[in-house]
Parts: C-alpha cells; sequence; structure tokens
C-alpha cells in the first residue's frame, strides 16, 4: 500500500530525513521508534502533506501513485489519514459542524451523496461512546479547551468516522495517563482490517504493548537504522536507543 | 427669526465653527489621523451641501423632533444639543449642519427598535436622549455617496440602555466621516456594534464618557474590506468615576489592497478606581498589499484597575488550515471556514437575534470581496 524507497526531506533547507525507505502492506501494523530529533515527526507531515516539508529525492508511492504530487485534501480523500500529536483548537467552529464538513467534503470529492446532519450525528454518535467522546464534547469549539486525552480520543474518533485506508499515528500516546492510553488502543485496534495499513510513531515502548505491531523500524539521524519484530520494541525499553543507533553506526 | 436658528444655538454653533477654524480638516500629519488622511479624500469639499436621513417608522412611545426646525426646539433638545465634546469634523457638521433629528425615549421606557438611514452627500446632526431608566435599540444604517459628515450624540441616562448597530455597507466612492459622542450616567450601558463593508475612505470615530458608577460600554465589530476600501475605527472611552467597565472586540479582514484601522484609547480618569477595561482587536490579511493598523493604547491615572489590552495581525493560521485540509476540506473551503470563525466572534457579541443575523448577512456579501489577495 505504501512505499518509501530512499526518501529525503528538508525542512527550512535542513536536511531531516537522509534516505528512509520503508514499507507497509495493506492489513499490517508498523511501528516507527526513535529517540527525539530523528525524524518522527517529519516523516508524518510529509506522509500527511504539510507545506514547508520539502521532497529533496527519494519517492513515496501510495497505492500506485506519488503520494507527494498531491495537496493534503486530495490526499485524506483518497484515504490518508493523520492523526496528530497536537491536534489544533480552532475556536468558532465546534466539533460537529467540523466533523460534518470533513466527512462531506471526502464525500463529496470521491463523488459519493453528501449526508445530512442528522445522519452524521447519529454516526458520530455510535463511535463517540466507545472512546468516551461525551455530547458535549462535540458541542464546543473543536480541540477547544479539551484535556491533552480528549483530544486525542477526538483523533481516533475522525480516523473511525473518515475509514482511512492508511492511518498515520503521530505520538498518539503522548501525553496520556494510562486509562487514556488504553481506551485510545482499543479504538485503535477496533480500527485494524485486512484493508487498512496503520503506521504507529512512538518514542516509547508503552503504547506497543496495546497497540502490537507487525513491524518495528528504528528511525535515527533520518533513516532507519534497525528493524524487527514486536520484540524490537523491548529490546529498546531495556537497553535505550543508543545501544541499538551505536550498533547500527 | 427663522426656525433654524435661535440664540441659545448660535452661540454653540459659533464656537464650533471657531474650533473647526482653528483645527481644520485632519490630515495624516495630525497623530489621530495619520492611517486616514481626510484632507486628501475630500479634496476641498465642504459641510454646506445637506445628508438626508430617514426613520421609515417611528415606534410607539419615542418623540422625534426634526433639527430643521431647531428654532422651536423643545427644551430637552436644548439642554442637550451640541453639548458634548466635538473633534474637528463634528465641530465643522455642528456648525454647518441644518438637517438632521433628535430622539426621546422618557423614563423608564422601552422603545421597539428605531431605524434609521443617512444617505447622499453633506452633513447631518443626530442627538439621541434616553431618559432614566429607558431602552432603545438604535439600528443605523449609511448609505451615502460623495462626502458625508455626520454627527450623533447619544445622552444615556442612570440605569438606561441604548443598544446601537450601526451598518455601513460598502460604497466604493464614498467618503464617511462620523463622530459619535457618547456619555452614560451612572448603571447605564451603551452598547454598540459597527459593521464596515468599506469606502474610499471611512471614519468612524467614538467618544464614550463613563460619567457615572456601574457605567458601562461594550463595543464590537467587523470590517470586512476588499479592493481598495478603507475603514477607520477609532474609539476613545473615558473611564471618569469608579466603577466602570469597558469592553471592545473588533474583528478585521483585509484583502485586495484595503485598509483597516483601529485606534483605540483607553482614559482612566484619576479616582476612576475599580475600572475594569479590555479591548481587542484582531486583523487578518488576505493579500500582500492589504494593511492593518491596530493602535490600542492606555492612558491610567487611577490605582487599582484592571486593563488589558491586546492586538494582533497576521494571516489565517497554518496550523490550522493545514488540520483542515488534511481532513479533507479543500483550501478555499477551509480558508472559508476559518474566516468565518474569526468574524464571529465579534458578531456574536450582538444579543438580538435577528439583529445578528441582518449583521451576518452583511459580512457575507462583502466576504467574497475581501479574500481576494
Amino acid at each position: 500500500m505504501l512505499e518509501i524507497k530512499d526518501l529525503h526531506v528538508a525542512v527550512d533547507g535542513k536536511e531531516i530525513l537522509k534516505g528512509l525507505t520503508l514499507s507497509i502492506a495493506a492489513g499490517q501494523v508498523h511501528a516507527i521508534m526513535g529517540p527525539n530529533g530523528s525524524g518522527k515527526s517529519t516523516l508524518s507531515y510529509v506522509l500527511a502533506g504539510r507545506a514547508g516539508y520539502e521532497v529533496t529525492s527519494g519517492s513515496i508511492i501510495y497505492n500506485g501513485e506519488d503520494l507527494n504530487a498531491l495537496k493534503p485534501e486530495e490526499r485524506a480523500v483518497k484515504g490518508v489519514f493523520l492523526a496528530m500529536q497536537y491536534p489544533v483548537e480552532i475556536p468558532g467552529v465546534t466539533t460537529l459542524t467540523f466533523l460534518k464538513t470533513a466527512l462531506n467534503a471526502q464525500r463529496r470529492a470521491r463523488g459519493e451523496k453528501e449526508v445530512d446532519a442528522m445522519t452524521v450525528l447519529k454516526t458520530v454518535r455510535k463511535r463517540a461512546a466507545a472512546l468516551k467522546v461525551s455530547e458535549e464534547m462535540l458541542k464546543r469549539a473543536l480541540n477547544v479547551g479539551f484535556s491533552g486525552g480528549e483530544k486525542k480520543r477526538l483523533e481516533i474518533l475522525q480516523m473511525s468516522l473518515f475509514e482511512p485506508k492508511l492511518a498515520i499515528l503521530d505520538e498518539t500516546d503522548s501525553g496520556l495517563d494510562i486509562d487514556a492510553l488504553k481506551l485510545v488502543a482499543e479504538g485503535v485496534n477496533a480500527l485494524r482490517s485486512p484493508e487498512r495499513a496503520m503506521l504507529v510513531i512512538t518514542h516509547y515502548q508503552r503504547l506497543l504493548d496495546y497497540i502490537v505491531p507487525d513491524r518495528i523500524h528504528v528511525l535515527a539521524g533520518g533513516r532507519i537504522v534497525a528493524e524487527g519484530g514486536k520484540e524490537l520494541a523491548h529490546e529498546l525499553e531495556a537497553k535505550g536507543y543508543e545501544h541499538i543507533v551505536g550498533k547500527a553506526a | 427669526m427663522s426656525s433654524a436658528s435661535a440664540h441659545w444655538l448660535d452661540e454653540r454653533r459659533a464656537l464650533a465653527a471657531n474650533r473647526f477654524a482653528a483645527l481644520g480638516v485632519p490630515h495624516r500629519r495630525i497623530e489621530d489621523w495619520k492611517y486616514s488622511d481626510l484632507r486628501t479624500a475630500i479634496d476641498g469639499a465642504n459641510d454646506d451641501a445637506a445628508a438626508s436621513w430617514k426613520i421609515a417608522t417611528l415606534p410607539e412611545g419615542i418623540e422625534l423632533f426634526d433639527l430643521a426646525d431647531v428654532g422651536a426646539a423643545p427644551d430637552w433638545v436644548k439642554a442637550h444639543l451640541g453639548t458634548l465634546p466635538q473633534n474637528a469634523m463634528a465641530s465643522s457638521s455642528f456648525a454647518h449642519a441644518r438637517t438632521g433629528f433628535a430622539v426621546r425615549v422618557p423614563r423608564n421606557k422601552s422603545a421597539e427598535p428605531l431605524h434609521v438611514t443617512f444617505a447622499n452627500a453633506g452633513s447631518a446632526r443626530a442627538l439621541v436622549v434616553l431618559e432614566d431608566g429607558a431602552a432603545l435599540t438604535l439600528c443605523e444604517t449609511l448609505v451615502t455617496d460623495g462626502y458625508a459628515n455626520l454627527g450623533l450624540e447619544f445622552i444615556v441616562g442612570a440605569n438606561a440602555q441604548l443598544t446601537h448597530i450601526r451598518m455601513a455597507p460598502h460604497s466604493a466612492g464614498a467618503v464617511q466621516v462620523e463622530q459619535y459622542a457618547v456619555t452614560v450616567a451612572h448603571d447605564g450601558v451603551y452598547r454598540a456594534h459597527f459593521f464596515n463593508g468599506g469606502a474610499k475612505l471611512s471614519r468612524a470615530e467614538l467618544q464614550i464618557a463613563l460619567a457615572g458608577a456601574n457605567a458601562q460600554a461594550h463595543l464590537s465589530g467587523v470590517s470586512v474590506l476588499g479592493g481598495t476600501a478603507h475603514a477607520d475605527i477609532t474609539t476613545h472611552i473615558t473611564h471618569a468615576v469608579s466603577h466602570t467597565a469597558s469592553t471592545q472586540l473588533f474583528k478585521k479582514i483585509a484583502g485586495g489592497k484595503s485598509r483597516a484601522v483601529y485606534q483605540g484609547r483607553i482614559t482612566v480618569e484619576q479616582g476612576a478606581d475599580k475600572s475594569d477595561s479590555r479591548q481587542t482587536a484582531k486583523a487578518l490579511l488576505m493579500g500582500e498589499r492589504a494593511e492593518a493598523d491596530l493602535k490600542p493604547e492606555l492612558e491610567i491615572y487611577a490605582d487599582d484597575v484592571k486593563c488589558a489590552h491586546g492586538a494582533a495581525v497576521g494571516d489565517l493560521d497554518a496550523n490550522s488550515l493545514f488540520y483542515l485540509r488534511a481532513r479533507g476540506i479543500p483550501e478555499a473551503e477551509a480558508r472559508n471556514m476559518l474566516v468565518r470563525a474569526f468574524l464571529e466572534e465579534a458578531v456574536d457579541e450582538i444579543a438580538d437575534e435577528s439583529l445578528r443575523a441582518t449583521v451576518w448577512q452583511a459580512v457575507e456579501d462583502a466576504l467574497p470581496g475581501a479574500m481576494l489577495p
């Protein structure tokens, strides 16, 4: 589903990703682990199409298509979803209005029939309950005054609503206590499916106890320096990044 | 004796004429007018022409007096007309204008909304008197063209409530100069919302005195400007006594080569302790050639006051825009959502639902032009 080859990405003229290669098939969950500054967030942003993240060489092929040629909204329409590390607060736009606008924008772009407010509300409610997203949150301005946990739960609610083909979770565990983490992980696990690929980006092994990946890649200095199965997370936890990164260097 | 003249008035007009003669038409080298060069904009036009005013229906309980007949003015007009501070242009309109109106809402009377429209070019005056405990909503619309100079005085009595909605839809060739002089007695409230679609030059100046304890002024407004439109809102609120409160929230969208101006001065006089003032002005620039000048100022001569002010000029927040687009919302639609949300906060200050809808419709009408770079 996703083939990244020798990807080099610069931000403000500074090269952050330096030859990253990675491939994920439908139905798989891969984790990217790495220390701060290794390029994890850059990878998530470049996949979502954020301005200022310049692909200087290499390629990102998504379902046979050059992802880098698409606008952020076009990627979303084609099933790419990024659960953001820092969901943005948007005063003046209520959460439910935002969800309806986004859902219908995607449907419209795909040539599907738009859904009315009542149908959206019903669909959202059904998914919101499992993630403990309250009616009251849906009525508030998007992410405004939400706790860290509430913001992350709303990200997962969106993932559930938009039903992406490729979901990228950028440090979804950051700022969560253990109960919130379990809740979010359950939400993510419920969305695992043979048609869907997931890329879970995290600094800590903890999240991977709950979202068990098929494969783990260790990112350091803008490249993948180690790869392995789910047991690699525990090795990293026990021995630290220095051990692995140093061995690769 | 002509009915357009009277001894009590001649003196006040002469004082105003002298003041205008001494000050002259303001221009950009006058600090208060540096963003709005009126002298260049009016280019020799004078104040002798008469702008017209129209009140479609006079709500029950409101007394109306036509200032064209000022020689026969009742005592309440004599008591108040021309008594509030006048800047240079208000001095000119007071000295020259022979048209205008005065309305009075009697003590403890709540009137239905009063709709007034100013049209054409020239000068006009208005006086609005709310006696103690009275309440009025004044909906004012400007459809002037050419050069119009309007001077309005609002007397808000003790426990009285004046709500003022001022609509100035876009008028490309117009030069609109307005001064609103307002005094609020104890426990009185003045609420105002200003909508500006922009003109060749538009300058609305509010001089507000919170003259009695617990007097309040709450101002809000939106300017939605495109092309070469200009709109200047200048406010000066004086907290003259203790326990007075004011809030201001002005939002501006400037596209094309338009210019949005906000100057807000707060004066807290000596002894006006426990005064509370908040002012916020924000502008979003939609084009590289658009300009916003926001200047909040505080002059505090009292102790123990709360004054907060903030001003920010910027582009749409890149993080918000990316977030919406990453959820599948096309860029143009995402920009629209963010701009509407930005303006809505100020429009939401209008409590009455139907008035809010009226202002919002004007925003919608003006937005497409203002969203162009």
